[in-house]
């Protein structure tokens, strides 16, 4: 589904990442670990082109989107995702955050948005907030609900940018449990976090990225209990 | 006693006698229609340059850096030169033929000079919203124009409206420039009631009590707005 052939991004002479590899098949969910600026955020951001690789290739779909061409914009619409700080636009309420996309986008009529941004919210257990304002929330309900934002485009494959760093604990939680119902209904979704148990029990394949390159790679049995690479068992042995 | 029965017959002269006070409304009518357009046209083209300038910063667009080039030497003229001068060399190079729109002139006038200050306010307005709320419209697959439509400067006029309100309260005062290229506006009618009267306390005290009574309903107007817009705020 989502193919990068030797992804290299460098912001001015920082090489940040030095040609990444990857298939991400459908139905597979990608957990990606590693230390702060290791580049993680950077590899995930460049799948759906928030950040412009400065070399190699990404493939989505049978479609090469690095080239200029390509009408990313229409590309976006089948990438879901979910950022650290929520990104929920604040002058609007939680039904028009949902909806404006699909009507806008889609040209679904406001009913039918609507009816499918209930549906949403009713997955999430958010459904008495549609008519509340984002500074209305909890940081937990915001993230549920910038997940529900992206569903509402019905995705192909969401993103996780470290969805869970900027909660209070006790939130973590919340979020966390709807990422698995959404794994468990078969959703393909790629990862950045820092939520060990959440690597270990949801994911297919877990990558640990440093210094710009996928240094190990594996199923998260083997991953987390015979790490080879010692860069990475250092990183296991800080972190667990 | 005989001061105060002056100063009301002087105010008589200056109004009701020969139905003085239509001239007053009809400087008033020529006033907020200049201004009032000149107001939209500052904003259509403050919002323009201020997209401009913001993206070009944005993307490595060659046609957008010449454009937001265009547009700073643009801000930086009509900020850098009186209105009267503005006005003037609009008037005689542009409109030098005779019967010429009196609103026309003004609107592009006073639309033009508007727009250079917009611009810059709805520039910082637009730079003062996270840059999450871009890459969040755009993941979602909106294009840099819709983005910059539905989120951008939705969130941005509603920082800058105090500041923008200030702008406008300016251009309506600004306004009264046009009375010297014999445009009939406020201003204007009442130095032709002076010119009647021969006393010219009595209509530039009325002309500015008129100007003072618009700029502060306009100031209720935007407070509704602001308080409108608000909304989003409450915890």
């Amino acid at each position: 589904m989502i193919i990068t052939k030797n992804l290299q991004k460098r912001f001015g002479d920082h090489e940040v990442l030095k040609g990444i590899d990857q298939h991400i098949e459908k139905g597979e969910k990608v957990v990606i670990i590693g230390p702060s600026g290791s580049g993680k955020s950077t590899f995930l951001r460049c799948l759906n082109l928030l950040e412009e690789p400065t070399g190699g290739e990404v493939w989505f779909e049978d479609t090469n989107i690095t080239d200029p061409k390509v009408d990313i914009n229409k590309l976006r619409q089948k990438m879901g995702m979910v950022f650290q700080q929520f990104n929920l636009f604040p002058h609007m309420t939680v039904m028009k955050n949902i909806t404006l996309a699909p009507m806008k986008l889609l040209g679904k009529s406001k009913e039918e948005a609507e009816e499918k941004a209930i549906e949403l919210l009713k997955r999430i257990g958010l459904e008495e907030k549609a008519d509340s304002y984002p500074n209305q929330l909890s940081g937990g309900q915001k993230q549920r609900i910038a997940i529900a934002r992206a569903l509402a485009m019905n995705p192909d494959v969401m993103l996780f940018d470290e969805p869970t760093s900027a909660l209070d604990p006790e939130m973590v939680g919340e979020v966390l449990e709807l990422m698995k119902e959404l794994a468990n209904d078969g959703m393909t979704m790629v990862v950045v976090t820092h939520e060990m148990g959440f690597a270990r029990e949801v994911a297919t394949r877990v990558l640990f990225i440093d210094e710009g390159i996928v240094k190990e790679e594996n199923e998260p049995q083997e991953f987390f209990n015979h790490p080879k690479d010692p860069r990475l068992q250092d990183f296991l042995s800080k972190v667990l | 006693m005989e001061w105060f029965q002056n100063v009301c017959q002087d105010f008589y002269n200056a109004t009701i006698r020969e139905d003085r006070y239509l001239a007053y409304l009809e400087g008033l009518k020529v006033t907020i229609q200049i201004s009032f357009f000149a107001v939209l046209v500052g904003i259509v083209i403050g919002i323009i340059i201020a997209t401009i300038r913001v993206s070009a910063k944005q993307t490595k667009s060659k046609i957008l850096a010449v454009l937001s080039k265009i547009c700073g030497a643009y801000v930086t003229v009509f900020r850098g030169t009186p209105v009267m001068v503005q006005l003037m060399i609009i008037y005689f190079w542009i409109f030098n033929t005779r019967g010429a729109n009196q609103i026309l002139i003004g609107t592009v006038c006073f639309g033009l000079n508007s727009g250079a200050y917009i611009a810059e306010i709805m520039r910082g307005g637009i730079e003062s919203i996270d840059k999450g709320q871009t890459e969040a419209g755009r993941s979602l697959g909106f294009n840099g124009l819709q983005t910059m439509r539905y989120i951008i400067l939705p969130q941005a006029i509603k920082n800058v409206l105090p500041a923008l309100g200030n702008e406008f309260i300016a251009l309506i005062k600004e306004t009264s420039v046009i009375s010297t290229i014999a445009v009939n506006d406020l201003m204007k009618m009442a130095s032709f009631v002076t010119s009647r009267t021969y006393n010219p306390l009595p209509p530039y005290i009325i002309a500015a009590v008129i100007y003072f009574v618009i700029v502060v309903l306009l100031t209720k107007l935007l407070g509704i707005f602001e308080r409108r817009l608000a909304k989003s705020d409450h915890y």
